[in-house]
């Protein structure tokens, strides 16, 4: 009796300061070093915005080169695709799953921390290339070569990071499918599972199954750039085509990674404020599944004007329309669970609702891309900049913030202020529509993306994209200033905070102490779970 | 409590919808689609629109139901939440409805796209090569071919701190230099390829856009249903100028066409602008720089050669061209045989140098650092040894074009003189087109 409580007290044990953050292997101090960073890079990838739009106030050119241009377009979507989306959804992962499925912590902490660990160097690196003579990559996110190629002392560098970054990644979806798998409750089988759980799962295999591809694909080039080779260099029997066909064979994978998790936090959110199970639980599994699949026979819908054969432009055309159904499967889902609900308006459930309208316009945009021969009007102009900011930015971004509306009590054990937060979702769901909105505009008018300046008839529309895009940004202020006096105090919140919840997460005290479940949760509070309440 | 606020909220949204149309209504630039002037981009004007129309029934379906869930079904109305959960034949109807409806979409598009990729039976063909940052046009079958960059006005007014305004300058980022020139109503074949990086060739009036890629040349169609200028741009991202090689094509009725075409094969190098052909004009066509040579400005002494080939009036008849056309290696071979003074190189030299080379080496020689573009003023290169200097022009190196491909010898010589003797550089070399053919023959040997 007296071991087990001396042994009990050293394992809750760690050290204080810097040091604990550093030496973590704590699923919940990890989360909060991911949602940080990712925090940070948020405003880091968005000044990279604000500068593109304030360069695009006004034709002509005001502010900066059209090579720094070019380098804020390729940084703003390094940085917020791998800094600022996908370490979020990690860091929620990390959070959440152990308290979700019953367990402890995480099944490898000590490769969490070193997933995490690895990040912050990752992108010292890359930002560290815009102050190298030649400056930052300019080629694009998408980093095509032979452009690519032109990079100065930032390309081995950018390489290197974007192979940390994977490493990372990777480490992270290894963690999070063998801690599904293996740490579950006692009584939790797979379709027990909450969906945030089983979104991640999937989403996991995603990242395993193509961050390495993309390391080839830009190995490839850094063979072709320093070794002598010619994977992409036509002159020496090469194709610059087939970079492409590799990048999005990552690439596309890579878009459903930045979403399923999001489809996850919604299917949360909805039932908890609707008060009400999930409509179709078994269905969204198999919808998420079907994603994931889909995900990887459609990567050259991303690429149809480069000039191939007709019956590769049909499968890929065709195979891309199918994603519809299974994403339609979803949305029907999430209205049928609102349908005849008791429905109430927190944050959380706001940021969800604004993200079920907000992500389906964004996937009518996506149908209409589909289209080959609509998608040679739409390619490359700013209706697909639209397009994928509806579904980053009002899908994923909003999934995100409505995930740390909707846990910040249980992570801080404080209420957050609901008044300063409606106001945060409104500024930011208004904002963001003046911002994307009128680029479906300016792209079917013939604007192309990744232009530093744009002819004159163009001026109006951008001016009104880049004051919604001023505004969207400073309402970000607020959401870190409602985060940071959450953290600080407030009143207190309950174990259940929200009187509609459902999930082992809610029966831990808020705060949860620091190992989630020591012991697994008993039987009944798994069975009581809204999804098999029959 | 939230009954009110929700009101609130959604008075403020509608209010700021409304504005939001009103004002978007009051732009100059249209909001849609181009319907455009092909009939592929008719056909595309139409798919778009059926598919948007579809995604706006759908929506209203969708959105509908959860915006009556939000009005109706509040906790704060005092509704109480039913704990229905499932439905296989709910699910298995909204998996087929949407799937029917994107078999509806799919066969149309299939069609137009059978339609669009079908380049046989071409009535001529060009070939469209991409350059970091202007466009070539080669017409294959009659011989010749120019290049088409950013108009100079535009250029000028586009550099930073520029103080001219992009509102001044008529088609600011839309006019070159020396447009592609096509027939109406034939079907005129388009190979596309790039010399350097890939760019992509876009014009909405014709719904096409194909990328431009190095090694590889692929094939798009058009056929122009009535004359005019239509204006398109790059689209996809090739450095520092992607944003400054837009694209703009004259459509001519089959017999000015035809008029241009001869005029061209005359004017040997020279461009020629379509439009001072057209019958009701009078005096002589207006002759445009040579623009295989690719500069601004014409020089007078280049323009007297091109006058005298050319009548003095309009229109022009075949067989007075066809004499004068037979001619064109003779004017080669002159061009290579050209000597240079100091002073006409020098002259000659700046011209070619602030159009070519300024846009990465800058107006006053010092380079680009935040591009990795070496300063010819105080230079290695133009203070070093000829030959390096000569054979990295022609050849290039990094991001450095191979300009061999692009200007010929006398021009060559002209702006390698100019980069030796320019900017504080003084080695005093005057550089001959001779030079530069005997460096050509030399790589040729090796």
């Amino acid at each position: 009796m007296h071991n087990t409580a001396v042994a009990h007290e050293h394992y809750a044990e760690h050290p204080s300061g810097i040091w604990r953050w550093i030496t973590t292997t704590n699923h919940k101090d990890i989360g909060t070093l991911y949602l940080c960073f990712s925090l940070l890079m948020f405003f880091v990838g968005g000044t990279f915005a604000m500068l593109i739009r304030a360069e695009l106030f006004n034709p002509g050119m005001q502010l900066m080169d059209p090579l720094f241009f070019n380098e804020m377009t390729t940084l703003h979507g390094l940085v917020m695709i791998f800094g600022a989306i996908m370490p979020a959804f990690v860091g929620l992962a990390n959070w959440m799953i152990p308290m979700m499925v019953g367990a402890p912590d995480m099944a490898l902490p000590r490769m969490n921390n070193w997933s995490f660990w690895i990040l912050p160097f990752a992108f010292i690196l890359l930002l560290s290339t815009m102050f190298m003579p030649g400056g930052g990559p300019a080629g694009g996110w998408t980093m095509y070569p032979p452009l690519m190629l032109q990079t100065g002392l930032a390309f081995p560098f950018t390489i290197f990071a974007i192979h940390l970054m994977g490493i990372s990644s990777v480490m992270g979806g290894i963690n999070i499918i063998a801690t599904i798998l293996n740490l579950r409750a006692p009584g939790m089988s797979l379709m027990k599972m909450p969906l945030f759980v089983w979104s991640w799962l999937i989403t996991a295999y995603l990242l395993i199954a193509v961050m390495p591809v993309l390391a080839g694909a830009v190995t490839m080039m850094l063979m072709d750039k320093y070794f002598g080779t010619s994977f992409f260099n036509a002159a020496g029997g090469g194709d610059p085509v087939l970079f492409q066909h590799v990048f999005w064979f990552f690439g596309h994978p890579e878009v459903y990674i930045m979403i399923l998790p999001a489809f996850g936090i919604i299917s949360e959110i909805i039932p908890t404020f609707s008060r009400k199970p999930l409509f179709g639980y078994t269905s969204m599994v198999y919808a998420i599944a079907s994603i994931a699949f889909l995900s990887f026979i459609v990567w050259a819908h991303h690429m149809f004007t480069v000039g191939m054969p007709l019956a590769a432009d049909l499968f890929f055309m065709f195979s891309t329309m199918l994603i519809a159904v299974p994403t339609g499967v979803k949305v029907f889902n999430w209205v049928a669970t609102m349908w005849r609900g008791a429905l109430s308006f927190e944050t959380p459930m706001l940021f969800a609702i604004a993200f079920v309208f907000l992500f389906t316009i964004g996937g009518f945009s996506g149908v209409m891309l589909a289209l080959v021969p609509a998608d040679w009007q739409y390619h490359q102009t700013y209706f697909v900049v639209a397009h994928f900011h509806y579904v980053l930015v009002t899908g994923a971004a909003f999934a995100i913030m409505g995930a740390v509306y909707y846990w910040l009590p249980k992570w801080t054990g404080h209420m957050y202020n609901e008044k300063l937060a409606k106001w945060h979702f409104w500024l930011t769901a208004i904002s963001a529509n003046v911002l994307y909105f009128p680029m479906h505009f300016l792209g079917l008018a013939g604007m192309p993306r990744r232009i530093p300046d744009y002819p004159v008839q163009f001026t109006d529309l951008n001016q009104i994209v880049s004051i919604g895009g001023f505004a969207f940004g400073l309402a970000q202020l607020l959401f870190v200033y409602v985060i940071f006096q959450c953290v600080r105090g407030g009143k207190k919140a309950e174990a259940k905070v929200w009187e509609g919840a459902h999930g082992l997460e809610w029966t831990l005290p808020s705060p949860p102490p620091y190992h989630s479940f020591t012991e697994p949760p008993a039987a009944n509070l798994i069975w009581a779970h809204p999804y098999q309440n029959d | 409590m939230v009954l009110r606020n929700f009101k609130i909220a959604l008075r403020a949204a509608a209010a700021a919808t409304l504005t939001l149309i009103y004002s978007i209504s009051a732009f100059a630039v249209d909001l849609n689609m181009p319907v455009g002037v092909t009939p592929i981009s008719h056909d595309v004007y139409g798919l778009h629109m059926y598919a948007f129309w579809v995604c706006v029934g759908i929506g209203i379906v969708v959105f509908g139901l959860m915006l009556i869930s939000i009005i109706w079904h509040r906790k704060a109305a005092g509704h109480q939440a039913a704990q229905f959960h499932e439905s296989t034949l709910l699910e298995v109807i909204w998996t087929i409805i949407p799937f029917i409806i994107l078999i509806a979409l799919a066969i149309p598009a299939a069609k137009v796209l059978i339609r669009m990729t079908n380049t046989s039976d071409p009535d001529m063909s060009v070939m469209i090569e991409g350059y970091q940052w202007k466009w070539q046009y080669d017409y294959l079958q009659d011989g010749f071919s120019y290049f088409s960059m950013l108009a100079a006005d535009s250029n000028a007014a586009s550099q930073l701190d520029s103080k001219i305004s992009p509102d001044s300058v008529p088609n600011y980022l839309r006019d070159v230099d020396h447009p592609m020139v096509v027939p109406t109503g034939k079907k005129i074949r388009l190979l596309i390829t790039a010399n350097d990086v890939i760019h992509s060739w876009y014009v909405p009036d014709f719904a096409e856009k194909v990328d431009a890629i190095p090694g590889f040349v692929n094939e798009g169609w058009i056929e122009i249903d009535k004359p005019g200028t239509y204006r398109g741009a790059c689209t996809e991202l090739c450095g520092r100028g992607h944003g400054f090689m837009p694209i703009v094509v004259v459509a001519e009725s089959w017999s000015d066409y035809q008029k241009w075409v001869t005029a061209m094969k005359a004017g040997n190098g020279a461009f020629i602008d379509p439009t001072t052909l057209q019958p009701e004009q009078t005096g002589s066509p207006v002759v445009f720089a040579p623009a295989l040579l690719n500069f601004n400005a014409p020089s007078p002494a280049q323009l007297e050669p091109i006058a005298a080939v050319l009548p003095a009036a309009a229109p022009i008849t075949k067989p007075e061209v066809a004499a004068t056309a037979a001619k064109p290696a003779t004017k080669q071979a002159a061009v290579t045989e050209k000597t240079w003074t100091m002073t006409t190189a020098m002259a000659r030299g700046k011209q070619m140098f602030d159009t070519n080379c300024a846009a990465c080496h800058m107006a006053d020689g010092n380079g680009n650092p935040t591009m990795g573009v070496p300063a010819i003023a105080g230079g290695p290169i133009p203070n070093g040894p000829l030959a390096a200097h000569i054979s990295l022009v022609l050849h290039g190196k990094g991001i450095m074009p191979a300009w061999g491909n692009v200007l010929n010898d006398a021009d060559l010589a002209a702006v390698i003189t100019y980069e030796r003797n320019a900017f504080g550089n003084h080695k005093g070399d005057v550089v001959q087109p001779a030079q530069i053919k005997a460096a050509r023959r030399a790589v040729k040997r090796n």
